[in-house]
């Protein structure tokens, strides 16, 4: 039986005193890909909040490699290390004086007080080698408020792989990003997946996308309705069910991520 | 040509000294602390702590207690309201601060009003005395400036997180709301030590000039704040210079040549950086 990386059970989150979630109950195994789909307000984000520790749970055990998350929302510092966070979006606004190196280097840090001149040498080879990954080696003396959005996803993919951590939770990561662009941060992942060993949890719309390169998808209003491989929680009667009964699937049929 | 002549005279004045010594400090510190604040998007903060701060002299003055002693305790006390407002409602942050800050004036003129005995220039608080700093005013600036430095230094990754997304700061371990305490903190403490310097309605300039100039024309974020701390200090000094040399208001001459800084730096955003 594979290794659980995360652990969550009867998760319950209130919101001005209103359940947000209620009783929701799921298990990453090491390495696999699992979505996190349902309508807007479903609190597919407020789920992941919750399992990261960002915001308050009222019920619910959470275990990340078998540790548990304290009733204040900390992880232990050895398993907190283990984890990559991308949110929906990031405040670069105007002109950001942060080139893509500095930034990716901020990924490799501690979360602790650090001076910046400790362990200097260490650092740079692995700032080079995440950027080189990610295919950001050219993008490295730019200012993050440069790029393009397919640019800044994938430099936010080497602030993730440039220390090794084992779970990455994205937050609708492709959010606003063209076909290709979003194609190509999809390949980036799951190579980076293989090659990483990580297990991955993604909030996404895109069903397609979810369809084609997930292994597990859970369905989310409230509650779990239902979860499963793609094709058995994806089917036309299930997301019938979850986003409503005028929903209609349109199928790309493109040819599933090798 | 009367004014080189005049310069070594000028440089000559104790008082002279210390102010230039208290106009690098107190520049550098807010360039300093500005780079943050500005990214953070605390800019307002800093000028409305500065109107605030009115109150906290009036009470002083009311209570007949030396202002420069309320002041640094009422900034923190407000700081500390201010950002449990920001938290708690769910006003933007811009008009909480404005309703503070109104108010705050409003019953300073208030308290000041009260006063018959008062017979101090009102000038001084509202554009500073920076050729009355004294040298232990001198040094609690520069015990500031140390420990902004070393707190910076050591906190510069969970700074730029935290600017960049709670979230993604929480969730790299930061300890979000220490960090934005801290800051906030800080902040207030230096804006309430150096209103005696630039008074309060000029302070906001001290904090966000310097760093907007630096943001215009720095790559990397280290270069960012540097150029701000220099720029926050150099012009402090330059401007009390002018001041000295034209015998105009000290304050206002250092935000005008800020003004001049920043102009040059958008000019050298448009001339250089872009090409």
């Amino acid at each position: 039986m594979a290794e659980l990386v995360l652990q969550v059970r009867g998760l319950r989150v209130l919101r001005d005193g209103v359940p947000v979630v209620d009783d929701v109950s799921f298990a990453l195994p090491a390495e696999s890909d699992t979505a996190l789909v349902g309508p807007n307000g479903a609190g597919k984000s407020t789920v992941v909040a919750a399992v990261l520790g960002l915001l308050p749970r009222q019920a619910g055990d959470v275990r990340l490699l078998g540790q548990p998350l304290s009733p204040q929302g900390r992880w232990p510092r050895s398993v907190r290390t283990q984890v990559a966070y991308l949110p929906q979006s990031l405040a670069v606004e105007g002109r950001f004086p942060l080139t893509v190196r500095d930034f990716v280097g901020f990924g490799f840090d501690p979360a602790g007080p650090r001076w910046p001149w400790s362990g200097a040498a260490g650092r740079r080879q692995a700032i080079e080698r995440a950027l080189e990954r990610t295919q950001c080696s050219a993008l490295s003396a730019r200012l993050i408020s440069e790029l393009s959005g397919g640019q800044w996803k994938r430099v936010q993919l080497a602030f993730c792989v440039v220390r090794p951590r084992r779970l990455l939770v994205l937050d609708e990561a492709q959010a606003g990003l063209d076909a290709p662009s979003s194609e190509r941060f999809q390949q980036l992942l799951l190579d980076l997946r293989r090659q990483e060993g990580w297990t991955v949890l993604q909030v996404s719309h895109d069903l397609e996308m979810v369809r084609r390169s997930c292994d597990q998808v859970l369905c989310l209003n409230r509650q779990l309705r239902c979860s499963g491989s793609p094709d058995h929680a994806l089917s036309a009667q299930r997301l019938a069910e979850l986003y409503g009964p005028g929903y209609v699937p349109y199928q790309h049929h493109h040819a599933p991520l090798p | 040509m009367a004014a080189v002549e005049a310069l070594p005279a000028l440089l000559a004045l104790p008082f002279m000294q210390r102010a230039l010594l208290g106009g690098l400090l107190t520049g550098a510190l807010g360039g300093l602390l500005g780079s943050v604040a500005v990214l953070r998007q605390l800019s307002f903060f800093s000028d409305a702590l500065g109107h605030s701060a009115l109150l906290g002299i009036s009470l002083g003055i009311l209570l007949g207690v030396n202002p420069t002693l309320v002041l640094v305790p009422f900034a923190v006390l407000f700081a500390l309201l201010v950002n449990q407002l920001v938290q708690r409602s769910r006003l933007p942050t811009d008009a909480l601060l404005n309703i503070v800050y109104s108010t705050s004036l409003a019953l300073a003129v208030l308290a000041l009003s009260l006063v018959d005995t008062y017979r101090g220039n009102i000038q001084p608080l509202l554009f500073g005395d920076i050729l009355g700093i004294s040298w232990p005013d001198l040094w609690v600036i520069a015990g500031l400036s140390v420990l902004a430095l070393g707190y910076l230094i050591v906190s510069l990754r969970a700074q730029v997180l935290v600017i960049l997304s709670d979230d993604l700061a929480g969730a790299f371990g930061v300890q979000i709301s220490a960090h934005r305490l801290a800051f906030i903190v800080l902040l207030a403490v230096v804006v309430a030590v150096s209103i005696k310097a630039v008074g309060v309605l000029l302070i906001s300039a001290f904090v966000v000039i310097p760093a907007c100039a630096a943001r215009l024309v720095s790559r990397r974020f280290s270069s960012y704040v540097l150029t701000s701390v220099l720029l926050g200090g150099s012009c402090a000094v330059l401007g009390l210079l002018g001041s000295g040399l034209t015998n105009l208001p000290s304050g206002p001459c250092v935000v005008v040549v800020q003004f001049a800084g920043f102009l040059l730096a958008l000019l050298w955003s448009r001339l250089v950086v872009r090409t």
